[in-house]
């Protein structure tokens, strides 16, 4: 006490405190997380200088790119009737696989939702699970299961759909973490049980959602759908494959040509449909009531009362949803038909599963040795990395243009938005092929064809993450004098800059299992020993490389986890 | 007539209780830090209308909650129509869930759905297994839920989607997706609280005459006096998860109600947010300029009309 007497004096003589600005504690896993990102930047720019990405080579090397057109002359299809064939049969393929991945997905999803999860512990295994999935590429799914299965379509369904629950799992946990669970919660109350609360609470919350979803990860297998051709898997990819291994170059772009028209149709069509299905309210007053109603087919039931009700009229919205469902049914009933699936082979896999799974383990590195296998993978994240800082760069500009609340004029956003759609449908196999002709074999092909197909993809997801923003902080700006380019770095840029970030870091998920893949016609990394170890049959080999990719995307998705958390 | 002298739990452990549809005794409920329900214990009588009444926060949608065993209890015990909803689980409690309807103030309806559809998932506790959409539903519930759309008025509505409708009509809805269980008992929360005054009065309008009408026993929550002296036959006034007063409506005035508000409130800006929550002022002067006012008057006569009809 006399102490604090004596003091209070002194106190006072010292200098007048100065206010000060109260300083911002940054926390320090915020800290951390900064620093992780800062060194991740860092090492995507060493990765895209070790990738060699040279523009004067790249200029001689237009040389051999006149040399290539020279010899594929023109261009050349295969007969019409096997044409459609053999893209019905691609079509058909990649659609019963997507559909097997989300019918798996949904007890997945919801497992996996903390919101519907019986338990974490439940939580935990069913996001494992998805991540497993997804790690390993369809590509060395495909080489094992044409191991197990009769050649035909089986490997190439059952390799699209076991990879794409994980991501078709994750964005339907997802839907459902995100639904109003009021309309559950009411359920609940009247007496439901917790799958009835599932079924008619949840499922019609999630539903446009999901079918969003299994439509876009239907475009990202047709393109894929590609590499499977050249581990063995019927359609367009495998005559593909054929064609450029005997250098029947024009008979391949040919062939190249007819994937990329088909994606970019799916594409526009899955387009349509999200559409047509998030579309709004039918209002009862569009034109395709107008026309019913002429017709007389639809319209207020004259008995107004309980009895008279009890049938729903046919009104516009009703005879739109029968016939898309109708015609969805027809496309998978018709798919199933054109894949000609040998059933029998779910019977007969089980003898062989043994001896498969028995040339798969141990691992071991083979002959190449663990510092060349090492060498490889650390090749294949340097493209990634390098790509993917080459992606958000241009994606960054495209993507900003394309959205509606940046782009200066409505037809810049319509012309960014174009270019966008086109290079999401170039399947990046097919760059890759084209860009190894130019520039010749290596990761510097690899990485502008990743880089390159990555900007359809994170342009898109930049775009649409800005057009989302809050318009309230950009009209402010507006409205106090700043200019165009201060609204969007002041306004818009800080709002959409989480989506940015884990957009990003996707994209870098994506980007890993991707370089491995491309590696396979030559892009560099480990991909190429993982496709001559899988033509050797050297399996405990292949184990070893996907044990590897495994470990990293296991990593890189860790890290997404933990920056989209901090950064929330 | 309650003695006003004495506002705390007038009505408790009368003659009402013997015949309680709802008896709850000794709940207290805590989230983390926070009280929810403080040492709570109220018993409803069958065929009572009765208003809880407080400010948000003061534990009113807590005690709704606990009554349709959607909360527990820490500790105490809640009897809802017999059986001890604190300790069931399983089918057992869903049964009693299915005799207790509930309202919500944000309606909760599925807004992708038709009307019809959502009116539906209220029979749910009824048949077996998970239904989608109409798919699987008996033609005799679908015409069950066509007449609770009926008796709300939504009939003509049936097959639209419940996000088109606005926002009278969706609690309208609601209270025919609450019909359909057939409830005994329905609980109401705020259930007019998103809506303008005109839905909100036919809204509580509406809740009253199916109550009289089907004899069921209603616990509504509310956070306006007038509103609440006009509506129900009782309150039960919430101040920080307590009970600080529990009397009949009838002979009962905005002032008294604020006067017993204000005597177990301390502070003076507790009490002025309890004026401006409330819609009331404690002085002497009638509020005459309230918009909520007006309404309560109108609001008065139908009601008076309805108990009328009880009697």
């Amino acid at each position: 006490m006399t102490l604090t007497l004596e003091r209070r004096p002194h106190v006072a003589d010292a200098a007048p405190p100065v206010p000060r600005a109260p300083q911002r504690r940054a926390h320090p896993e915020k800290i951390a997380a900064g620093l992780t990102l800062l060194a991740l930047v860092v090492t995507c720019v060493l990765a895209l200088i070790s990738v060699d990405i040279s523009l004067p080579q790249m200029a001689t090397s237009w040389s051999n790119a006149t040399r290539f057109f020279d010899r594929v002359g023109v261009i050349s299809f295969p007969p019409l009737p096997e044409l459609l064939y053999l893209t019905a049969l691609t079509v058909g393929l990649v659609l019963l696989g997507t559909l097997f991945a989300a019918f798996f997905s949904v007890p997945l999803a919801w497992l996996a939702a903390a919101n519907t999860s019986p338990g974490r512990g439940w939580t935990a295994f069913a996001r494992f699970l998805g991540v497993l999935t997804r790690a390993v590429p369809d590509v060395v799914l495909a080489m094992v299961f044409v191991l197990m299965f009769s050649l035909g379509t089986l490997p190439g369904i059952l390799a699209i759909g076991i990879h794409s629950i994980g991501m078709i799992s994750k964005l339907f946990a997802d839907a459902i973490e995100q639904i109003e669970e009021g309309p559950r919660l009411a359920i609940r109350a009247a007496g439901g049980t917790r799958l009835q609360e599932f079924v008619s609470g949840v499922l019609p919350q999630v539903l446009p959602s999901w079918v969003a979803t299994v439509l876009h990860r239907n475009d990202i297998n047709l393109r894929g759908s590609v590499i499977l051709g050249y581990v063995g898997v019927a359609g367009l990819g495998l005559e593909m494959s054929y064609a450029f291994k005997s250098l029947n170059y024009s008979l391949g772009l040919g062939i190249a040509l007819v994937i990329f028209a088909l994606c970019v149709v799916m594409e526009i069509v899955s387009s349509a449909v999200r559409t047509v299905m998030l579309g709004l309210a039918p209002t009862g007053r569009g034109l395709g009531d107008r026309l019913l109603r002429r017709l007389g087919v639809t319209g207020q039931n004259s008995k107004m009362d309980a009895a008279g009700q009890l049938h729903r009229p046919w009104d516009y919205a009703r005879v739109r949803n029968t016939v898309w469902g109708g015609l969805a049914a027809l496309i998978v009933v018709g798919s199933v038909w054109i894949c000609d699936i040998q059933w029998g082979d779910f019977l007969t896999v089980w003898s062989y599963l043994p001896d498969t799974a028995s040339q798969f383990w141990p691992p071991s590195f083979g002959a190449y040795g663990a510092p060349i296998m090492f060498a490889a993978m650390g090749e294949t994240i340097a493209i990634a990395l390098a790509a993917t800082i080459l992606t958000v760069l241009a994606s960054l500009v495209i993507g900003s243009l394309a959205a509606r609340n940046v782009a200066p004029t409505p037809r810049v956003r319509a012309g960014m938005r174009l270019v966008l759609v086109t290079i999401r449908g170039i399947p990046e196999i097919i760059l890759a092929i084209v860009l190894i002709v130019v520039t010749g074999l290596g990761a510097q092909a690899g990485t502008i064809a990743l880089a390159i197909g990555g900007v359809g993809l994170l342009g898109k997801l930049l775009a649409d993450s800005l057009e989302e923003v809050k318009p309230g902080p950009q009209q402010a700006l507006t409205a106090a004098g700043a200019t165009r380019l201060q609204v969007y770095a002041g306004a818009t840029v800080p709002q959409g800059l989480k989506a940015l970030i884990g957009h990003s870091f996707y994209m870098l998920d994506t980007n890993i299992r991707a370089a491995t893949i491309l590696g396979l016609v030559g892009g560099g990394g480990v991909g190429y020993y993982l496709l001559n170890a899988g033509q050797g049959s050297r399996y405990d080999l292949v184990m070893t490389i996907v044990l590897m990719i495994l470990v990293t995307v296991v990593v890189v998705e860790g890290l997404a986890m933990w920056m989209r958390r901090v950064f929330r | 007539m309650p003695e006003l002298s004495d506002p705390f739990r007038t009505l408790t452990g009368s003659a009402l209780a013997a015949e309680g549809v709802i008896d709850v005794r000794g709940v207290t409920k805590t989230f983390g830090e926070t009280t929810a329900l403080q040492d709570v214990s109220l018993s409803v009588a069958r065929g009572e209308i009765v208003v809880l009444l407080g400010l948000s926060g003061s534990g009113k949608s807590t005690l709704l909650r606990h009554l349709d065993g959607l909360d527990r209890p820490d500790t105490g015990t809640v009897t809802v129509l017999g059986a001890a909803v604190s300790r069931l689980t399983g089918r057992p409690l869903r049964a009693l869930r299915g005799q207790v309807g509930f309202v919500f103030q944000q309606f909760e309806l599925v807004g992708s759905l038709t009307v019809l559809e959502n009116v539906l998932t209220g029979a749910l506790f009824r048949v077996r297994g998970p239904r989608l959409g109409l798919w699987g539903y008996r033609r005799a519930l679908k015409l069950a839920a066509l007449e609770k759309l009926d008796r709300v008025g939504l009939l003509a509505q049936s097959y639209q989607r419940a996000d088109t409708l606005s926002g009278g009509q969706q609690q309208r809805v609601g209270i025919a997706r609450a019909l359909m269980q057939n409830p005994r008992i329905l609980l109401a929360d705020e259930p007019v609280a998103s809506l303008d005054p005109e839905s909100s009065a036919q809204i509580m309008a509406l809740i009253r005459e199916i109550a009289v009408d089907s004899d069921l026993t209603v616990v509504c929550s509310l956070h306006q006096v007038d509103l609440a002296l006009s509506w129900g036959d009782r309150i039960i006034g919430l101040r920080h998860g307590e009970v600080v007063l529990d009397t009949a409506t009838q002979g009962l005035s905005k002032q008294n109600v604020m006067e017993i508000y204000g005597r177990v409130t301390t502070s003076t800006g507790e009490l002025d947010a309890i004026e401006t929550e409330l819609g009331s002022a404690v002085d002497d002067e009638p509020d005459e300029h309230g918009e909520l006012d007006e309404h309560g008057e109108l609001d008065l006569q139908t009601f008076s009309l309805a108990r009328e009809n009880r009697r």
